[in-house]
Parts: C-alpha cells; structure tokens; sequence
C-alpha cells in the first residue's frame, strides 16, 4: 500500500504503533464517522446552537497529529476515513500470542519491528495462550511460527532426554 | 214207490238213532276212564304229602344244612392252606424276582456311576489341561501387554518429556517470567524468521 502511494506520487501516511490492530482500525473508523455526523449536524443547527465538540480519542489524535491532518476539515477527515478503510481491508493481520497479557510498551516495540521489517501497515492481533510458558506463537495466513518455550522443549528432546538418563545414571551410582 | 220211499226214510231214521246211541255209550266209557285217572293222581299226592311231611322235610333241611356245612367247611380248609401255599411260594418268587432286579439294577447304576466317574474324571483332566494352557497364554499375553503397555508409556513419556518440562517450568516458574525480559529472545526470532515471514506476508497479500 506505501508503494501504491508512492507509484501515485500521493503522500504516504504513517500508522502509529499505538495503533496496532483490526480492533483499532475499526474504532477509528467509528469515531470518524461519529465526527463526521456530529459536523453534518453542527452545518445544519444555528451558529450558537451547536453541540459541544465530542472528545477525540488520544488515537485518533495522535493519527491526525502525525500525518498532519486537521480533523476540522472534511477533506482531511474523508482522507482519513479512506485510509483507515484501506489499512482495514488490505493490511496484513499478524496474529501472535504469548503466554501473559503485553505491556503496551512491550506491544509497541513487537509492532515497531514489524512496521520496520514487515509490512509498513502490518496489524498485529494479540492472542494468550497460557501453556506456552515463554516466547510466542506467531501466525500469519499461510504460516504459523513457533517461538515459544514449548517448542524449544520439543526441539531439543534429545538434549532432555540425555541430560535425564545422565541425571539417572548419577542418582543410580549415588545411591 | 211211496212205500219204498217210506221205507227208506224209516230205514235212516233208523240208523241214525242207532248211531247216536253208540256215540253217547262212547262218550260215556271215556269220561268213566278220565274220572278214575284223576282219582288215581289225587290218591298219589295225598300219599306223597302224607310220607314227605313238614317234619320230614325238616329233618332232610336239616342233613342238607349239615352236610352243606361240612363240605363248605373242608373246602375252606382247603382254601386256606392253597392259599397260604401260595402266598407262601408268591412271596419266595417275590424276594427271588426282587432280589434279582435289584442286583440287575445295582449293577446296572454302579456300572452307569463307573462310567460318569470316569467321564467327570476325563472331563476335569480335559478342563485341567485347558485350564493350565489357557493360563499359560494369558500369563504370556500379559507379560507381553505389560511390556506393550510399559513400552508405550516409555514412549509416550519420551514424547510428551518436553510438555512435561513446560508444564513443569509453567507451574514452578511461569509468573514470574516477564514478557519484558524475553523481548530480546523474541526479536532475535523475528529476525532470524523475518525472511519467511515477509515471504508469506507477501504471499498472502
């Protein structure tokens, strides 16, 4: 999608790590729309009259902030709108799950590398998966990546076993 | 010819009474003899009644009775000793016939007891025999699934060996491993799987 933008000579909009799922896309895109009422209800009313601004979301802020877009304006507002329904429906969703809930900062950084080396708009959908101990089971369409502690125990069955056959056999002389 | 008319009607006159008197003398004679012959048969019954009198008939009554008696009499003794005779020989055939069959019978019953004695006898043997090489195989079918199933186990505990130390570190350890700590390990993975992973992103895309 950045290539499309840039084949198109268009600028390219950048997708913080806060931002980093379906989940996100989809409630940026409600409160966009929740926006855009309140401004087409704000046009009609008489000057004096409107509504107060509805609160913004620190995403949202931080979305317009950063691509330097005013929410005020409907131009900016509706390119917006296009990109999040674009992240929405083309970006690769990356499923990963670990053993206990992320910290933010934690999911930030995990994001942040796969902006930096994957897809500049790549989703990360969080998963728990308790019986992994440590690590993480990555899993993309076709894929599925095991990283977690289980599987590093699964891995080096031969070192296990070898380490408790020695354990035996020195508890056997022991006793 | 009046005259000789007359005196042929005189002449059957004539016999004709002749005749009726020799009838009636006829008649006469045989009612004479008939009256004699009655008197002859009334003499004999009264004779009759007078020899064979009520005391007559008593005393034959009496002699018959006696002699009816005394025959009855023997006869009975004769009965009776015919008949203990009999009973006598009946009961010795009895005991004889009785004696006989149930020997037969004995014989028959010990020969029959004999015989499922020896049958039970074979049969136990034939049980024993089945019994001992069922046991046989079953003691050899259950050492061989004991060591089937000590195999398995075996097997299944190398198998499941790296979930048993998950599960284990898991509960000894599993909280107190901080996501933060394993970031590295997690994006030295990331990166040494990145290739693959743009691959399939790129794929899937």
């Amino acid at each position: 999608m950045a290539l499309e933008h840039q084949k198109s000579g268009a600028r390219s909009l950048e997708l913080p790590v806060l931002i980093f799922g379906p989940v996100e896309i989809h409630r940026l895109q409600r409160e966009l729309e929740s926006l855009e009422d309140y401004m087409t209800q704000a046009n009609i009313r008489e000057k004096g009259k409107q509504a107060p601004l509805p609160k913004t979301s620190r995403l949202l802020e931080g979305l317009a902030g950063n691509n330097n877009f005013n929410l005020l304006l409907a131009e900016d507002r509706k390119k917006l709108a296009t990109f999040l329904k674009n992240v929405g429906m083309k970006a690769p969703v990356i499923h990963i799950s670990f053993a206990a809930d992320p910290s933010s900062a934690f999911t930030a950084k995990i994001v942040a590398w796969f902006r930096t080396n994957i897809h500049p708009y790549a989703l990360v959908q969080l998963g728990l998966q308790p019986s992994i101990a440590a690590g993480c089971v990555v899993r993309t369409s076709n894929k599925s990546f095991d990283f977690s502690l289980r599987n590093r125990f699964h891995d080096k069955r031969a070192l296990l076993l070898e380490s408790i056959e020695g354990g035996a056999k020195v508890s056997g002389v022991a006793k | 010819m009046t005259i000789w008319w007359l005196i042929l009607i005189l002449s059957f006159i004539l016999a004709g009474g002749l005749a009726f008197i020799y009838v009636a003398i006829r008649l006469s004679r045989v009612t004479t003899e008939k009256k004699s012959l009655e008197d002859f048969e009334n003499a004999a019954e009264k004779d009759v009644e007078h020899i064979f009198n009520d005391e007559f008939r008593e005393e034959l009554r009496n002699r018959g009775r006696l002699h009816f008696e005394k025959i009855l009499g023997e006869n009975a003794m004769f009965l009776q000793q015919d008949l203990r005779l009999t009973t006598s020989q009946l009961n010795d055939y009895m005991k004889d016939e009785i004696t006989k069959e149930l020997k037969e019978a004995f014989a028959n019953y010990e020969s029959a007891i004999t015989d499922a004695k020896q049958l039970a006898v074979e049969s136990i043997e034939k049980t024993k025999a089945t019994i001992d090489e069922q046991r046989k195989v079953l003691t050899a079918q259950l050492e061989k699934e004991v060591a089937d199933e000590k195999l398995r186990r075996i097997t299944r505990f190398d198998e499941n060996m790296a979930d048993v130390v998950n599960h284990y570190v898991l509960a000894a350890i599993g909280n107190q491993i901080d996501l933060n700590d394993q970031l590295e390990y997690i994006l030295g993975e990331l990166e040494a799987n990145k290739k693959y992973i743009l691959e399939d992103v790129k794929n899937g895309a």
